[in-house]
């Protein structure tokens, strides 16, 4: 334990933790202090000088944002003196700053107004020659320089949070403007975050620009359905015009302190506004009468979830849903080994970590919620970062201290040796310690292609870790050996100081593996979709047989990649049919679907809270209230380590499923915002090796599947595997992301 | 120290308005009355006040262009509220007023202005800024008032008038390289490593050595140290340099390298000053060869500074860096006076950068180089660091010459004495520790506060606590040998005299006190001098009274046109970071002296110049503004059984979070000065 620093804040006795400054005590305390740059995720941009505060002892004011407090000094938050000053300081904010509050997006949630008016700065005292500082388009994003008052927020979470370091301050004294860095236009992945972060109306969403005053839109607290990092967002809604429908205007995070990425900022318009239709429902009854199977997605609530698992029960037929079922079955066999239900990590244990290394994902794309935790540990832990992948992500490169590139189809290997490594010195079981003395480490190093020395650099430059996360991603869980890995995965956790989390993939990826008892997916007839594939397709996208509610338009609950029971709510209506009314008409009865939240399977660590209980709010210091987080549950832990299978090869062209930024799956694909880049992306060296070059349009072939892109040149990529998206293709998503493909130039067609 | 008409530097005040001219006051400070041989200075003006030297200067457009300075050092600035408006609003009204179009209640404005950028700005700049002008407006009202009665422009405002400014600050005033410490110290805080590095290398290429083993004069002048302890301002440039090797980025390169201009210059020796004349006008689109005599590059910092302090991969990032600039390097290559000869036709320009290799004798009885186990420092650490860092091995001729039986240095069960008291002795004794040796000792005429002085406290410490015997107030007094093989020396103990008349206290022998040690090896230590048998004779080239070449201490041109000398062999030993000043200067004159012949210094140099003399640290100064007794963060060290037989480096470097806290310390103390010329 850390000494304790004691102190006084306007005569209150504190104290304060190592690396706490007088600001973030007396904030703890609900002591008041004014800021303009202040932002809780970030290191202080100490630029608005509003936080000087008095020490006893000393003269002059002291800046409370980045000054740690000292044993016994006497702090004094409030005096005619500051308030002079800090007076002061708003009346050099609004020296011409242009008075358009009237036409300005922020207007009425700006911080600028705010303080202007909690100083009472009536009038402008001084004067300056005013400039002429144009608007600059970025796409989804506007900056306005002469609204901008260079807090300097939105470069510091870009840079310290994100990790896209994609705008810096461009100094010039009064002339100091905010401009992309390293390019003329702005190159990053548009998380939006530098709008959402923005005091005033300087940076703004192109989009929402000028389309409704904040007073007007009303917020409804939600959970993000494209991923499942689960962000808490607020989706703010109104009329679309006089007696329009109702609209999501736009999306709005608690930016102090979580973050969101731009799918969850502009991709907000996925609602089904299917009207309601009666044959159909008939249709669907009568569809499901005749099913053997439903075949679901992971892009629904629990209690969808659990009125399948009853609808199963009551029809006796069979689920489907090989990513959540391949899931379990990891999440199995690590339970095989840790003797517990679910794995220990977090985002928020991602972030406090001083070492990191992610295996088998492509990460920032996957899942940019564990990409901006890892970019946090990095920025502020100093983290070491170990990126083990068959690709490099040029995303990453700011954060990965070592990349471990591995052979496509050796994640066994990379795992045991990853193990071996680790484990050298834990106190294994005998059997455990047998595995890995029987290890023939030269075929791994081989095969796997990582050698020796990139795991004695790795120890080496963990030396002083004290905290650590190993993540796990979806090509592990999709492996021919994911049993394997999950034992394996579950040793380290076991042994070493090491979390452990596991990616899944869709939002409710791992709700559903927890509710469900799903069934190895097979070609039977009579199946009926649920947002998936089938004879008869029940959709909530839209243009399936029966239209239900998206997820913007249902109330219920997600289990995110924090094992958090997160609720999430109605932003629009729908004003058709349900899950729920299905169910009801095979006589289960409840008359709201959330009424199933408390019923949750409780032997999966669920707990009998009814839905109306739940809370969705971050605390003011940032505490995560939202929901509740599953509990433990022992499991037997009667597995073994099972011997390695051979390394596959996979030669010539090969290419690897994964989305561009911003996209995710067909619900990403229908917002009209999201940028929708559908190319095949590869290096100079794969179009060599493919024939192709830059802009062909080439035919692909993969298992059985055959598509067409555009093929684009990237020389951000290596190698001779090519990135495929994934969002637009109605693909089985459970799939192992690397294939073994056909490219063909089309000619004439 | 010189007449003013009017000065208020420093809180002095001297008014010599109305008084003639021969009965002006000096000053006490060293004021750039003299700008350069053939400007003379009207007045300087900066964060302590302001001088004028002539009765003649405009002092309202002076506050008015000081004010615009602030404006142009935007770099420094626009980076808080106060400031980034406050010096606008400043500008602006000095310069309303100025003009003609002022009125009363601008200077109440002003005054008001300049009192909230003094008690809120983020860095001294914006603090200080508003000193001089308020003094200026306090002392000369009556000329701003007429401007404004009168509404007529002031004395000089529409006349073309100079102004020289430059921007500074203590520990950048400090450091003999001038590295702009809170640029870097600020990327550190604001988690922006590549700005923190290019911000080093503006000035400093080796960013990864001078975070880890520079003596840091720059912390003797911390403006910190005023209210509790100095910044640790060496180990935070290394993050920077540290975080660009870990996360494999390309060299971060504060400029763009220029084409290539046609013009060619050699550099002689790939030390730091070679290798820092050499990235400097490689960037300038100059083609450079590095000669160096050694097999490999890094000069003394490679052979000499042994791998525990600056492992040889960091240093090799820094060397590849400046390769990374298209520098061309040629090894094993010793150069002679042909050569020299020869450079002067085939190069615009030749920088000697050979540095002090020969090691200085002890001067004790029976001190012959031929008696077995007498091994200069220099060639004992080259003997151990090759090994160590590169894997050269020790040829049977020279293992006989230092009694050593195995091709690498193993002192097993030997007795080492090494005589000296600097860091390259420290380097001897703990190399020899490292190397197995029985029993080390420090010989060191002075006592224990000297040495500390000499090199670091944390230096010293770590010696002490690896086992090295160190035995102050001594001197090897004879070396005795049986058949030419060192068996022991007799030492003399000495003690301090104080000098009753009040001098300098003296070292006395202790008579009857000396003794005798058992030794194997007597390592000297004391000192080193220069090889400059490359210099053609007749040359004549200009010597000091050290045997270093000649310069005048601010170009760096030898008496020879077009050979310039830099680091170790001008100064005579000294440290990384005063060769790598020397020779950033350099590389600069030479940058301009290859395409006129002539020798020139930037306004920006002179100011440099100017600044250093007046010192910019004031260690009496009162702090105002910052909270006192915020701890200085100390980086974590090996454990002593972890590090003493190994090559680990000692220092693990500050981890992230002491980084930060460290960071947030340091105060920013930028300051403007200007000269009207």
């Amino acid at each position: 334990m850390e000494k304790m620093i004691h102190f006084t804040i306007d005569g209150v006795a504190v104290e304060a933790q190592k690396g706490e400054t007088i600001l973030t005590v007396a904030r703890k305390n609900g002591i008041y202090i004014p800021t303009m740059c202040y932002i809780s995720k970030t290191s202080p941009c100490a630029s608005c000088r509003m936080c000087v505060v008095e020490a006893s002892g000393m003269d002059g004011f002291v800046l409370s944002c980045n000054t740690p407090p000292v044993e016994g000094v006497e702090i004094t938050t409030s005096s005619e003196a500051l308030n002079h000053e800090r007076t002061n300081i708003m009346r050099l904010y609004d020296v011409n700053h242009p008075l358009e509050c009237g036409v300005c997006d922020k207007s009425g949630e700006c911080d600028l107004q705010n303080k202007t008016l909690e100083f009472n700065v009536a009038r402008q005292n001084f004067s300056a020659k005013d400039q002429l500082r144009p608007l600059k388009k970025w796409g989804l994003i506007d900056y306005e320089p002469s609204l901008c008052i260079m807090c300097e927020k939105c470069v510091h979470v870009c840079n310290e949070v994100i990790g896209d370091d994609a705008i810096e301050v461009q100094f010039g004294g009064y002339k100091s403007t905010i401009i992309p860095k390293g390019s003329d236009v702005l190159d990053c992945t548009f998380c939006g975050e530098c709008i959402a972060v923005c005091p005033v109306g300087a940076l703004t969403s192109s989009n929402f620009k000028y389309s409704a005053n904040a007073w007007e839109l009303t917020r409804i607290p939600a959970t993000c359905a494209h991923c499942s990092a689960g962000c808490p967002l607020e989706y703010e809604t109104r009329h679309g015009s006089i007696n329009g429908d109702k609209k999501i205007y736009r999306v709005k995070n608690n930016f102090e302190f979580s973050s969101l990425c731009g799918a969850g900022r502009f991709g907000f318009d996925f609602e089904n506004s299917a009207k309601k239709d009666d044959k159909a429902f008939t249709n669907a009854i009568e569809a499901l009468k005749n099913a053997k199977a439903i075949r679901f997605s992971s892009m629904i609530t629990n209690e969808e979830a659990h009125i399948l698992e009853l609808l199963k029960e009551k029809l006796n037929i069979k689920l489907f849903n090989e990513d959540a079922r391949k899931f379990a079955a990891f999440m199995g066999s690590y339970s095989s080994i840790s003797g517990k239900k679910h794995y220990s990590g977090s985002l928020e244990g991602i972030k406090k970590s001083d070492a990191v290394i992610v295996i088998g994902s492509r990460i920032a794309t996957d899942n940019p919620g564990v990409r901006y935790a890892i970019t946090t540990a990095s920025k502020h832990n100093g983290a070491k970062v170990v990126y083990a992948h068959p690709l490099e992500d040029v995303l990453m490169q700011n954060v990965v201290t070592q990349m471990m590139k591995y052979e496509v189809g050796t994640e066994e290997g990379v795992m045991v040796l990853l193990a071996d490594t680790l484990l050298k010195n834990a106190e294994l079981t005998q059997d455990e310690r047998a595995f890995f003395d029987d290890l023939d480490l030269g075929y791994l190093h081989a095969e796997t292609n990582l050698g020796d020395e990139e795991f004695s650099h790795m120890m080496k430059s963990f030396a002083r870790v004290k905290k650590a996360t190993l993540v796990l991603g979806e090509d592990l869980i999709s492996h021919k050996r994911s049993s394997n890995i999950a034992k394996l995965s579950a040793l380290i956790e076991k042994y070493t100081n090491f979390s452990l989390v596991v990616v899944p993939r869709d939002v409710n990826t791992l709700g559903v593996s927890l509710i469900n008892s799903l069934e190895r997916d097979e070609e039977t007839l009579n199946t009926v979709g649920y947002n998936a594939k089938g004879d008869f397709v029940i959709s909530s996208i839209g243009g399936g047989d029966l239209d239900i509610p998206s997820l913007n338009q249902q109330e219920g609950t997600f289990v995110n990649i924090d094992r958090r029971v997160l609720p999430t709510n109605v932003a629009l209506p729908f004003h058709g049919y349900t899950l729920n009314d299905i169910a009801k008409a095979f006589g289960i009865n409840e008359s709201e679907t959330v009424n199933y939240t408390k019923e949750l399977k409780k032997d999966a660590g669920f707990r009998a809270v009814s839905f109306d209980d739940l809370e969705n709010y971050l605390g003011t210091l940032g505490e995560d209230n939202r929901g509740y987080i599953l509990e433990d549950v022992a499991c037997k832990s009667d597995g073994e380590l099972e011997e390695l299978d051979d390394m596959p090869e996979f030669n010539g062209t090969v290419i690897y499923h994964a989305n561009p930024v911003l996209q995710f799956n067909a619900y990403t694909n229908k917002t009209t915002q999201l940028p929708k880049d559908d190319y095949l992306r590869g290096s100079a060296q794969f179009a060599i090796a493919a024939k192709i070059s830059d802009g062909d349009l080439v035919r692909v072939s993969f298992g059985q599947t055959t598509i067409k892109r555009v093929f684009k040149q990237d020389a951000d990529l290596k190698g001779t595997i090519a990135l495929n998206p994934v969002y637009d293709l109605d693909l089985d998503s459970s799939r192992y992301r690397f294939e073994k493909s056909k490219i063909e130039r089309v000619i004439n067609e | 120290m010189g007449k003013v008409y009017f000065s208020t530097w420093n809180g002095e005040f001297i008014n010599n308005i109305n008084v003639p001219e021969e009965e002006w006051k000096e000053s006490a400070y060293n004021l750039p009355a003299q700008y350069d041989s053939h400007r003379e200075s009207k007045a300087f003006i900066g964060w302590d006040g302001v001088a004028l030297f002539d009765k003649d200067v405009d002092v309202i457009r002076l506050a008015m262009e000081y004010a615009a300075q602030y404006q142009e050092y935007s770099e420094a600035c626009g980076r808080c509220a106060p400031g980034r408006w406050g010096g606008r609003i400043l500008y602006d009204q000095l310069d309303k007023i100025a003009r003609g179009e002022g009125c009363v209640s601008d200077l109440e404005h002003l005054k008001e202005i300049g009192k909230s950028m003094q008690v809120t700005s983020k860095c001294e700049i914006g603090k200080t800024v508003p000193n001089p002008i308020i003094d200026i407006m306090t002392h000369f009202e009556s000329e701003f008032l007429e401007c404004i009665e009168k509404q007529k422009p002031s004395r000089h405002y529409h006349n073309d008038v100079s102004y020289i400014a430059k921007i500074t600050s203590p520990c950048s005033d400090a450091c003999p390289s001038h590295v702009d410490i809170p640029a870097y110290i600020e990327g550190v805080r604001d988690l922006r490593m590549d700005d923190s590095l290019m911000a080093t290398r503006q000035t400093m290429p080796l960013a990864h050595v001078c975070g880890r083993v520079c003596p840091h004069p720059c912390e003797d002048a911390c403006r910190r140290t005023n209210l509790d302890e100095p910044i640790s301002i060496m180990a935070l440039k290394r993050l920077g340099a540290d975080w660009e090797t870990d996360h494999g980025y390309d060299f971060f390169h504060p400029m763009q390298k220029k084409p290539l201009n046609g013009k060619r210059v050699a550099v002689i020796g790939a030390g730091p000053a070679g290798l820092t004349t050499a990235y400097y006008l490689a960037a300038e689109g100059v083609a450079v060869d590095v000669y160096e005599e050694l097999p490999v590059l890094g000069g003394e910092v490679a052979v000499g500074v042994p791998e525990y302090r600056m492992p040889i991969g960091k240093y090799n990032k820094d060397i590849e860096c400046v390769k990374d600039m298209g520098v061309n390097f040629i090894v094993n290559y010793k150069v002679n006076a042909d050569d020299m000869r020869r450079f002067e036709n085939e190069y615009d320009a030749t920088m000697v950068a050979t540095g002090t290799r020969i090691s200085k004798k002890v001067y004790c009885q029976n001190e012959r180089a031929d008696i077995k186990g007498y091994w200069g420092a220099i060639d004992f650490l080259d003997k151990v660091n090759l090994y160590e860092k590169y894997g050269y091995t020790i040829s049977k001729e020279e293992q006989e010459k230092n009694l050593l039986t195995t091709d690498f240095v193993d002192l097993t069960g030997k007795t080492v004495v090494c005589v000296g008291g600097g860091f390259t002795s420290m380097d001897v004794v703990r190399c020899a520790i490292r190397a197995n040796a029985k029993k080390v000792y420090m010989i060191y005429r002075r006592d224990e506060k000297t040495i500390i002085k000499n090199t670091t406290y944390e230096e010293y410490h770590e010696a002490v606590e690896e086992g090295v015997e160190f035995l102050f107030h001594s001197a090897v007094a004879e070396m005795r040998d049986e058949d030419n093989i060192l068996k022991s020396l007799l030492i003399d103990k000495f003690e301090l005299v104080p000098d009753p008349n009040g001098g300098r206290a003296e070292l006395v022998k202790v008579e009857g006190a000396s003794y005798v040690i058992e030794a194997d090896y007597l390592i000297p230590a004391v000192s080193q001098s220069a090889d400059l048998k490359l210099l053609p004779p007749e040359w004549e080239i200009e010597m000091t009274s050290w045997a270093t070449i000649k310069t005048n201490g601010k170009d760096y041109m030898t008496s020879r046109k077009g050979v310039f000398a830099s680091g170790d062999c001008e100064y005579g030993p000294m440290t990384i970071v005063n060769a790598v000043g020397q020779a950033k200067r350099a590389a600069s004159v030479m940058s301009r002296f290859i395409h006129t012949k002539e020798i020139s210094l930037t306004d920006d140099e002179i100011m440099e110049d100017h600044l250093r003399k007046l010192r910019v640290y004031n260690k009496k100064e009162k702090i105002t503004g910052w909270l006192k007794g915020v701890p200085r963060q100390h980086s974590q060290v090996l454990e002593v059984e972890d590090r003493k037989y190994n090559n680990k480096e000692v220092n693990l470097g500050f981890t992230q979070e002491e980084a930060m806290s460290e960071a947030e310390r340091c105060m920013r103390c930028y300051y403007i000065a200007m000269v009207q010329a």
